[in-house]
């Protein structure tokens, strides 16, 4: 019992320090893609005021969101393991 | 210095090859003819490919009681597998029927003139050196011993581990461009503009040393 409580615990913290890497990653390239787009031409306005209508954007949407799956998917593959290993 | 490098990564590919052909399931196509316990004492050279101690079936950390199952493949060469739980972390297997295995195990017993073939899901060496065993992670009665077994799960989880290291090349070189090359960049043009203010202060010193 112990066992599974610490595999929990080290294994949200790990996937937490993932999240905010793939965060960070997907902002970035996020960032780098608006800016690629004013910087193209044809845009009207500031490039920063472009660029942070675009990142506003980005914050609510369904990309950012989904990074969530960091979390759900390895949880998923442990269940399924189990179920696999052990009720076959 | 190229040698070095050559050696440096030839080495890192064996192991990393090693670890994954250590940890990753495979299949043999067996006859199982004895199951039984028997108390081991477990040393530190061969420590590391048994349960670690807080798992299921592991008493001790020394001398337990393991489960093994004794099988022969169809050129008549012997293979004895371990069938210990692997606890919760690592190799993940997650198993903790090894009761519940040893029972299918001895179920599925035959003889030469009766065989029963079964797939042995197992991961692991046996290296009678070092007294380890391939540990057994599920028993399936199959048609004959000529069965193919297409082995989905080392392909999948090869696939994915291609794709993470992949993704984390990405961030890297993504971190590198968006982070370290600006402020790098920055620090030169901070440096430049250091070196005019010096430079002025040096051409005025000029100036004055020519006058005097």
């Amino acid at each position: 019992m112990i066992a599974i409580i610490r595999l929990a615990i080290f294994g949200f913290v790990a996937l937490s320090v993932v999240y905010w890497l793939v965060s960070v990653y997907s902002r970035s390239e996020r960032r780098e893609k608006l800016e690629k787009e004013f910087d193209a031409g044809g845009v009207e306005g500031s490039r920063d005021d472009y660029v942070s209508f675009g990142m506003d954007h980005y914050q609510h949407g369904l990309r950012r969101k989904l990074i969530v799956l960091v979390y759900i998917i390895p949880v998923v593959v442990v269940v399924v393991t189990v179920y696999l290993v052990n009720y076959q | 210095m190229r040698k070095i490098k050559w050696a440096f990564w030839i080495i890192v590919i064996l192991f990393v090859g090693a670890f994954l052909h250590y940890e990753l399931p495979r299949h043999d196509i067996v006859r199982i003819t004895n199951t039984y316990n028997r108390l081991t004492t477990i040393g530190t050279e061969n420590g590391w490919a048994y349960a670690s101690p807080d798992t299921g079936t592991a008493e001790s950390a020394t001398t337990r009681d393991i489960r093994f199952i004794e099988a022969v493949f169809p050129d008549n060469t012997v293979i004895v597998y371990r069938n210990e739980d692997t606890g919760w972390v690592w190799p993940p297997y997650f198993k903790y029927d090894s009761s519940n295995l040893q029972a299918m195990a001895g179920n599925l017993k035959s003889t030469e003139a009766a065989p029963k073939w079964v797939s042995v899901t197992k991961y692991g060496w046996r290296f009678p050196f070092l007294s380890i065993y391939p540990n057994a992670i599920s028993i399936k009665e199959v048609a004959g011993p000529d069965v193919t077994i297409i082995p989905w799960v080392p392909i999948i989880v090869l696939i994915v581990l291609a794709f993470l290291i992949f993704m984390a090349r990405r961030m890297w070189l993504q971190f590198w461009e968006r982070m370290v090359d600006p402020a790098i960049a920055e620090a030169e043009e901070a440096q430049d503009r250091a070196r005019g203010f010096f430079g002025r202060i040096g051409a005025w010193f000029a100036t004055w040393r020519r006058k005097s």
